[in-house]
């Protein structure tokens, strides 16, 4: 099967990873317009990898968690940082396995 | 589960019920072995993830200052206008694997870098460093691949792990001494049963000598 990726971030990001030849691209600027352009990339069925920035993605936080749950296993997500380098301290992967191995894991860049 | 008012003691009962306690063992066995396993593949997959992690970030960050470099020589409005007008190829070839009934997601290595002539856009008043920023988003593109992978791997068996270790706690907490408790509680009511036959039929003897004896006096 072959999909296509779909970055999602600041006009940078977006801007860099057009250069770099992703085919969809969306520069957040609010909620609403971000999630219904998110909704609709996991619901086409086309789209294998989301590329977001961490800040978007804690910007919309629960609501593309549980979008993300829904899904299949494709499009896959992955969060990196922002022309700014934006990391978050807590992400949510380290968040999960803290509560399922029940000690701290480190995973960090 | 039966609560112990409800629970015939019975032979036939009490062996039902060690049949199932043997089951219930031996499927908290294997949901054991299957946790230690998806442990051990868990913590391999984080250490894969951390080198994609620090190698992806790293060239993140060199596209993005040479991209900088780019808006502050060409302006941000042309290398907008040239990002746009860039040929968008990307395309993953995508398929899925099965671990232990978790399926993950497998997705090739694209080749994302092309030459500079690849990449469409007009090569007049366009700098070098445009082609210089899209190379190196090109190269972070690739490096992002396998580490989304990876954290979807992270993810689906960290999931896995979790509903695993339910079911092996339901049955150690739950189901287990639940059943223990229904054999414990049988096996007492059998054995009063035994006693008050045992007592009957001393009673019913002592009986019957007396009848005995009276009957040859």
């Amino acid at each position: 099967m072959r999909l296509k990726v779909a970055v999602i971030g600041d006009r940078s990001t977006v801007t860099g990873m057009s250069l770099a030849g992703v085919q969809i691209a969306h520069v957040h600027s609010d909620r609403e317009s971000t999630m219904d352009r998110l909704r609709e990339l996991v619901s086409s069925g086309d789209v294998g990898l989301i590329v977001i920035t961490h800040r978007v993605a804690e910007e919309l936080g629960e609501e593309l968690r549980s979008l993300m749950r829904s899904k299949g296993v494709f499009p896959v997500l992955v969060r990196i940082p922002d022309s700014t380098g934006y990391l978050p301290k807590r992400d949510e992967l380290s968040e999960r396995l803290r509560r399922v191995v029940g000690a701290e894991i480190k995973v960090t860049g | 589960m039966a609560t112990a008012s409800e629970l015939s003691p019975t032979r036939t009962e009490l062996i039902r019920l060690r049949r199932r306690e043997a089951l219930a063992k031996t499927g908290h066995d294997l949901l054991e072995e299957k946790m230690d396993a998806l442990v051990m593949e868990l913590f391999s997959v984080l250490r894969r993830m951390q080198e994609l992690r620090a190698s992806a970030f790293d060239q993140l960050e060199r596209a993005h200052r040479a991209l900088s470099s780019c808006f502050a020589a060409m302006g941000t409005q042309e290398t907008v206008q040239a990002a746009r007008e860039t040929v968008k190829s990307v395309e993953l070839e995508v398929s899925t694997r099965n671990l232990m009934g978790i399926v993950l997601p497998v997705i090739e290595r694209p080749s994302a870098v092309r030459n500079a002539l690849g990449r469409g856009y007009s090569m007049h008043g366009t700098s070098a460093l445009l082609d210089r920023a899209a190379l190196e988003f090109e190269k972070a593109l690739e490096l992002l691949v396998p580490l989304a992978v990876a954290e979807a791997e992270a993810f689906a068996i960290a999931e896995e792990l979790e509903s695993t270790k339910r079911r092996v706690n339901a049955l150690e907490y739950i189901l287990i001494p639940r059943l223990r408790e229904a054999i414990k509680f049988i096996m007492m009511r059998l054995d009063e049963i035994e006693r008050e036959n045992f007592s009957r039929l001393k009673r019913i003897k002592k009986i019957m000598e007396e009848r005995e004896w009276t009957r040859s006096a």
